[in-house]
């Protein structure tokens, strides 16, 4: 008798009797065969609440059975190997109905292999909390004017006095030039998509709290009037996440991105949120 | 200096920033929390080698990373304060509403400090080197706050 995973074929089927739970049994009545390659074959019946085990030459009279190796029967039932991917491999294979192997999931206790007791029946301490915590955010004269444009349906860029990039949202200086910028444009509010990142862990909103449903598509654009990397930061639209394509300058090379439209918040508020999202324009 | 920016736009939020998080004590931890609540026991563990006894109990010894898992000693329920402070603010993520003592408490058999609150008693009156006892909690809460505080020995 051969050791998979430490264990022997044998622990598993000698445990099955005191591992049987007669709540999980009622009602169930079926014989289930299960043929270990180079091990042997074994006849499980389960009835009235009871169970009884045995060895068994011939498995053609059971409602189900199992063919499989040692090492998969032993990884199955100490959780290592998942039944589906085993069916897929090959490595499994049921004759009969698959959903009745399910049920042997409720007629019995998980086996644990012996020395793997104690660790198992630990009552182990998770906290689920959420902190909160005050906040005030003042945006400052640049970002308020800004913000304020948001609200009034306009997308404002600052313009350094040196370098002449635009930037927004706006930065009250370029750090480039190290000089403060002075100059307001109005920018988009249409542009391309320059690039995309998937996000499929989302952040809490620092404000409320609130967490985005994922996956959301954070959105470089391109908005017009503005050049190279000056592009402003958003939402797609959740449901054309894949039906955007983004823009790329190669040298000479330029391949335009998606065109892109803000949609306006009804109740604007002078936030970041005034834009909901941008959406494909079309 | 003179004022050479324009700030009639510029204006206050107000948020509350909520932080969703859930916390595993892991195997050591929740070993410790168990005893607490339910036997009202604090355990610590020992390293062998380097002769010392960690409360809270930590899975590996600072010092020569000896495995400490199984290594279970109980400590009193006494010990002295080491050092403290005044927590002088409130808010809804703290334990208590200001102002109230956050001590640094070295248990009898311990070689290590936990943090816990220090109550019955007035800051004033706090001193290192001062007898302290554990106070349980009526509720429990599965957390180190089922030790409600510590008290001066009276
Ligand atoms: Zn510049
Ligand atoms: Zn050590």
């Amino acid at each position: 008798m051969s050791e998979y995973h430490g264990i022997h074929i044998e622990d598993i089927f000698n445990s099955m009797k005191a591992r049987f739970r007669p709540e999980g049994a009622a009602g169930v009545n079926h014989t289930f065969g299960y043929d270990i390659s180079e091990e042997g074959k074994w006849r499980l019946t389960v009835k009235d609440g009871d169970m009884s085990l045995e060895k068994a030459d011939d498995l053609s009279s059971c409602d189900v059975v199992m063919e499989t190796d040692g090492a998969t029967f032993v990884g199955l039932n100490i959780g290592k190997v998942d039944a589906m991917s085993a069916l897929t491999a090959g490595k499994l294979k049921i004759r009969g109905d698959v959903n009745t192997f399910g049920i042997t999931s409720k007629i019995f206790q998980k086996y644990v292999p012996p020395g793997a007791e104690t660790t198992q029946e630990q009552e182990l301490i998770a906290l689920k909390q959420t902190i909160s915590v005050d906040q005030r955010f003042a945006t400052g004269p640049v970002m308020g004017k800004f913000l304020q444009g948001l609200k009034n349906k306009t997308i404002l860029a600052i313009k350094c006095p040196s370098c002449g990039r635009l930037q927004s949202p706006p930065r009250e200086a370029c750090a480039i030039c190290r000089v403060r910028n002075d100059e307001w444009v109005e920018i988009g509010p249409k542009g391309e998509m320059r690039m995309m990142e998937y996000c499929y862990y989302a952040s809490p909103d620092p404000l409320t709290g609130e967490t985005r449903e994922t996956p959301y598509g954070a959105i470089g654009i391109l908005l017009d009037g503005c050049q190279g990397e000056e592009v402003f930061w958003h939402l797609l639209r959740p449901d054309q996440l894949d039906r955007v394509q983004m823009g790329i300058v190669m040298g000479d090379r330029v391949r335009h991105g998606t065109r892109l439209r803000p949609v306006w918040a009804k109740n604007r508020t002078g936030s970041v949120f005034d834009i909901q999202y941008f959406e494909i324009d079309e | 200096m003179q004022k050479t920016v324009d700030s009639a736009d510029a204006y206050v939020i107000d948020g509350k920033l909520a932080l969703p998080y859930s916390y595993f004590a892991g195997r050591v931890g929740s070993t410790f929390i168990t005893a607490l609540r339910d036997s009202r026991q604090i355990l610590g563990v020992r390293c062998e080698k380097c002769h010392k006894v960690f409360v809270p109990p930590r899975q590996t010894c600072e010092k020569c990373m000896a495995d400490l898992r199984e290594n279970w000693v109980t400590v009193e329920n006494t010990g002295e304060v080491i050092n403290f402070t005044v927590v002088r603010y409130s808010d809804r993520h703290l334990p208590r509403e200001a102002p109230y003592i956050l001590a640094m408490i070295k248990l009898d058999g311990a070689d290590t400090p936990m943090v816990h609150i220090l109550d019955e008693v007035k800051s004033e009156d706090v001193k290192a080197g001062m007898r302290v006892e554990a106070v349980y909690s009526e509720n429990t809460t599965s957390t180190i706050l089922d030790i409600d505080h510590f008290k001066p020995v009276s």
